[in-house]
């Protein structure tokens, strides 16, 4: 029975040891604020939602870029107190939201990356090459089609890799939007949706993971909000638009295509994705995305999300402009802010 | 299972040579293997350990995490070590009576007849993929009322439950009945002689089998996806939040591109694999000890 | 894997039936039968309520899901037969590279190591056992991908280019061979300790009666060891077939979610339980999360019939060595 006892105390040890270690981290100063607000989804405004994390004083903020898709399905659980997505939900979500809203606060950029070492920086792509080699049907770097659209680069031959998103994205949504309307062989091959059926290459869960995998494969290509491209210090392309210029993923290109001014639908989507041709959008970058907040229109904290809902959507865009979103549109905020009259705390 | 005559058990010296080559060969191969193998964990932990040490120090104990690498700066892991502490704490808390309890109906109250299925339902549930038990957690729990640390632990606990039981059970039957049939002479009724005097006898046992059990599911992954991912940055004890854990922490930095996540994975890793090779080790050293002493006492 | 013979008339169990019951021994008793029924009572529930789970999706697909080999969101096409045949290709290779090794390691833990070697040797490949799944996953995306594609593709295109199984090169960490080497690992330890046990148990005077009739360790090995052996190893493989087949975490960091049905181990796949864990937080119509839960049921039904079959011939194996010592 001695060896008995010795394993008790050893574990009893153990016990205390934990204890006093949990002391120790626990011992954390006490948040001022009392109200958290917990949410997850969309990884393409992960990264504004970190400035808003430092920069909201009213809330402790906590954020899970686990994927629109997630995202959608946590706030549909009430597993989180909003959701983040890029792409609207399906007419099942929306039932299984059981009374959500949503409302664009952010507006950026999906980056086309990718990965040439010893190449410059914002190669020219369009829109049916870039669906070309999603497809499979341009295979080298060095393919005829690219080497058109940019004289004098010296193209390798390495392969091409496509990256793609594994798990459900918004950002998948909008890229493959552009796509299907660059070409008709991509919409009727793999359509447009938060996760579609693609071809070749291989998959990354989250931005995150896209420029994870582009990071360490020479000849990948991909695609995920331009903060990441910038964090990460990866290749993007300048992508043409409709007025036939090469446009950058910048400031001024997201904000000439969102002079597009597009409409509301009845769900509060906002699609700027593939704007016009026009004097207005000679700098329009193609890929730009409204990114959304999801939640359901009464829940406990209704009036916290409220309040941090309104800020975001007014000095919160500020923190956002070194991350490539640009502020929202003045019209959006003011829809935005009739739709927040429908939030209520229950 | 004779040995076949075999014209190959010639003494013809050309014969033999080659049959004493071919054995060197195969001595060789198999020597190799198992130098590969050990080769391929030295490797696995070497690497873990290079490129984790880095990231442990004080800081990394205390500080906390989140697998969102543009959120407010990370340098350590006291929410995921909390977090993986509270809910394999729970874990234990409900698989060990059940199993102990499991244990000893299959030995000392069960027919013969009854304890083979039973046994083969535990074999079989041990089988069962994580990721399976996990699917069916979500559905039974979480969907429609969210996630948190104890349904995890209930996920873990179902994977326990096969190992402790089995282990609990093998001890259970090194009791000798002289000791049951002795409590029972002396009138005492079936209930003590199990709790008083069986049960003691095998407690070195128990716990040698609940270690393992639990250096087994601290690294499990595939539960904690379903009920307890969506989590925050501060040290939470409250089991009935979703809480991080050190193995999820790794899936989802592992994916990561930010250099400083992976140093962090990697050390998250280092801290796993010393707590589940340090518990597997006291626990098989005890049990082998326990073992020696029963039957040098016999 | 022994399990405790005992004989009815003069066992525990025996003792406590006979004589008066007091209110103790019915609780103890109540509380031990409730629990000794805990396994099955919750592998009916398990399997009730994953089957639940997939029913929307069964009553859409039925057993044509198991052929389907698109799995696409867009036009609600869901089948498992990419999946299927990843689980099939990755585990049946990773069993092909396994096994040998396994035994290989078994034999020489028990036949051919000096005895000092065999106890630190024995405990390193529990060790490799004992490793987190994430873990290798981890060190699988970081340090062996990037290895396999600039050290061992080459090599394996070189060797065994002209199969379709190594057709081109590796041109990014994440794939099929990747998962297959994960698998290796993880199989390698549970084929052996089995195997382990197995070859100590084969009677001594079997081996010594070879020996001395002038066989090689190798031919006494083959010709007595294996052949006693035989269903044990057998249980052993099915076991880490199983152990293969329901491994989700480490195989979805590594085998890069590929789209399409390929046998180049080279490029991309994905496998059931990768899929699974991959894709279920963010489906996004109940009908893709029934098809995702359906998977599941796949899963379940497969590790079932392998964990049963192993585990029968265990015991029968166990009976048998029991009849003869």
């Amino acid at each position: 029975m001695r060896k008995t006892r010795y394993v008790i105390a050893a574990l009893a040890a153990g016990v205390i040891a934990v204890v006093a270690f949990a002391a120790v981290a626990g011992a954390q100063p006490e948040k001022k604020q009392a109200v958290s607000l917990s949410g997850a989804g969309s990884s393409f405004v992960a990264p504004l939602i970190g400035q808003w994390i430092n920069g909201y004083k009213d809330a402790t903020i906590t954020y899970n870029p686990v994927g629109s898709g997630a995202g959608i399905t946590a706030i549909s659980g009430r597993t989180v107190d909003f959701g983040a997505t890029d792409a609207p939900p399906t007419v099942d979500q929306f039932t299984n939201c059981r009374g959500c809203v949503m409302m664009p606060w952010a507006l950026s950029a999906s980056a086309i990356l990718y990965n040439l070492p010893g190449v410059k920086n914002n190669l020219h792509l369009t829109g049916s090459v870039i669906a070309d080699m999603y497809l499979g049907k341009i295979s080298k770097w060095n393919d005829a089609k690219i080497r058109k659209l940019n004289p004098g680069v010296n193209l390798p031959s390495t392969d091409i890799t496509p990256v793609y998103r594994s798990d459900g994205s918004g950002t998948t949504f909008n890229v493959t939007d552009f796509l299907s309307a660059s070409s008709k062989t991509f919409s009727n091959q793999i359509g447009h949706n938060t996760a579609v059926d693609w071809p070749k290459g291989v998959g990354g869960r989250g931005s995150s993971g896209v420029s994870a995998i582009l990071s360490r494969t020479p000849g990948a290509i991909g695609y995920a909000d331009i903060a990441y491209a910038l964090a990460n210090k990866l290749q993007f392309a300048a992508v043409q638009n409709k007025s036939g210029k090469f446009a950058l993923p910048g400031l001024r290109g997201i904000k000439a295509a969102a002079a597009a001014n597009a409409k509301f639908d009845s769900r509060n989507f906002l699609s700027i994705v593939n704007p016009p041709k026009g004097a207005k959008y000679l700098q329009a970058y193609p890929i730009c995305t409204y990114t959304y907040v999801l939640v359901p229109t009464q829940s406990p904290k209704g009036n916290d999300l409220k309040a941090f809902i309104n800020w975001a959507i007014t000095d919160g865009q500020k923190l956002g402009v070194k991350l490539l979103f640009q502020p929202l549109p003045a019209y959006v905020v003011a829809h935005d802010k009739v739709t927040l009259k429908r939030l209520s705390s229950t | 299972m004779s040995v076949q005559a075999d014209p190959g058990y010639s003494l013809s010296s050309e014969r033999l040579r080659r049959r004493k080559v071919v054995n060197r060969i195969m001595e060789a191969l198999a020597t190799l293997a198992a130098l590969l193998a050990v080769a391929v964990l030295v490797i696995v932990v070497a690497s873990v350990v290079k490129k984790g040490i880095g990231a442990i120090n004080v800081d990394f104990f205390t500080q906390t995490t989140s697998t969102f690498s543009f959120g407010p700066s990370q340098s350590g892991i006291a929410n995921a070590i909390v977090g993986s502490l509270v809910i394999v704490f729970f874990a234990i808390l409900m698989a060990l009576p059940v199993g102990i309890l499991a244990a000893i109906y299959l030995n000392e109250f069960a027919s013969p007849r009854m304890r083979a299925p039973l046994q083969l339902a535990l074999d079989v549930l041990n089988g069962i993929p994580a990721i399976v038990v996990g699917i069916f957690v979500y559905v039974l729990l979480v969907l429609g009322s969210g996630q948190s640390a104890l349904k995890a632990s209930f996920a873990l606990a179902i994977l326990m439950l096969p190992l402790v039981a089995r282990s609990t059970q093998e001890v259970l039957a090194l009791v000798p009945d002289a000791l049951r049939e002795g409590s029972l002479a002396l009138g005492a009724p079936r209930w003590r002689t199990t709790l008083s005097i069986v049960l003691p006898q095998a407690v070195g046992g128990i716990i040698t089998g609940a270690t393992l059990a639990t250096a087994r599911v601290a690294g499990e992954t595939a539960p904690l996806l379903f009920t307890s991912s969506l989590v925050g940055n501060e040290v939470n004890w409250n089991p009935s939040h979703p809480l991080m854990s050190m193995p999820y922490f790794i899936f989802a930095a592992s994916e990561q591109a930010d250099p400083g996540l992976q140093e962090q994975a990697w050390a998250t890793a280092l801290v796993l694999i010393a707590f589940v090779l340090v518990a597997s080790t006291i626990a098989r050293y005890f049990g082998l000890r326990s073992r020696r002493r029963r039957s040098g006492k016999r | 894997m022994t399990t405790a013979a005992r004989t009815a008339p003069t066992g525990p169990a025996a003792l406590q039936r006979r004589g008066r019951f007091r209110f103790g021994d019915s609780l103890l008793y109540g509380l031990t039968l409730v629990a000794g029924f805990a396994a099955v009572v919750l592998l009916i529930l398990i399997t009730w309520k994953v089957l639940a789970g997939a029913k929307l999706s069964w009553q859409t697909f039925h057993l044509g899901f198991l052929t389907e080999t698109t799995w696409n969101p867009v036009t609600e096409v869901f089948g498992a037969g990419l999946f299927i045949f990843g689980t099939a290709l990755t585990s049946i290779f990773a069993l092909l590279v396994a096994g040998p090794i396994a035994i290989a390691i078994a034999l020489f833990l028990t036949e051919l190591a000096p005895p000092w070697i065999r106890a630190p040797v024995g405990a390193l490949v529990e060790m490799l056992a004992s490793v987190p799944s994430v873990v290798l996953g981890l060190w699988g995306i970081l340090v062996m991908g990037p290895w396999v594609v600039s050290t061992l593709s080459p090599i394996l295109s070189t060797l065994f280019g002209w199969t379709p199984f190594f057709d081109g090169e590796q041109t990014v960490g994440s794939s099929q061979l990747s998962a297959v080497l994960i698998l290796t690992i993880m199989v390698v330890p549970i084929v052996s300790s089995i195997c382990r046990e197995l070859f100590t148990n084969v009677p001594t005077e079997l081996k010594e009666g070879a020996l001395a009739l002038g066989a090689t360790r190798w031919e006494m090995i083959r010709g007595v060891v294996f052949p006693y052996s035989r269903a044990g190893i057998s249980a052993a493989l099915i076991l880490g077939l199983g152990r293969a087949v329901g491994e989700a975490i480490a195989v979805t960091q590594v085998i890069g979610a590929g789209t399409k049905i390929s046998f180049n181990l080279f490029s991309t796949g994905d496998t059931l339980a990768s899929k699974i864990a991959a894709s279920y937080n963010s489906a996004g119509t109940n009908l893709e999360r029934s098809s995702l839960v359906y998977l599941g049921v796949l899963l379940l039904i497969f590790s079932l019939i392998v964990n049963v079959l192993a585990q029968l011939i265990v015991r029968r194996v166990a009976r048998r060595q029991q009849g003869r010592t």
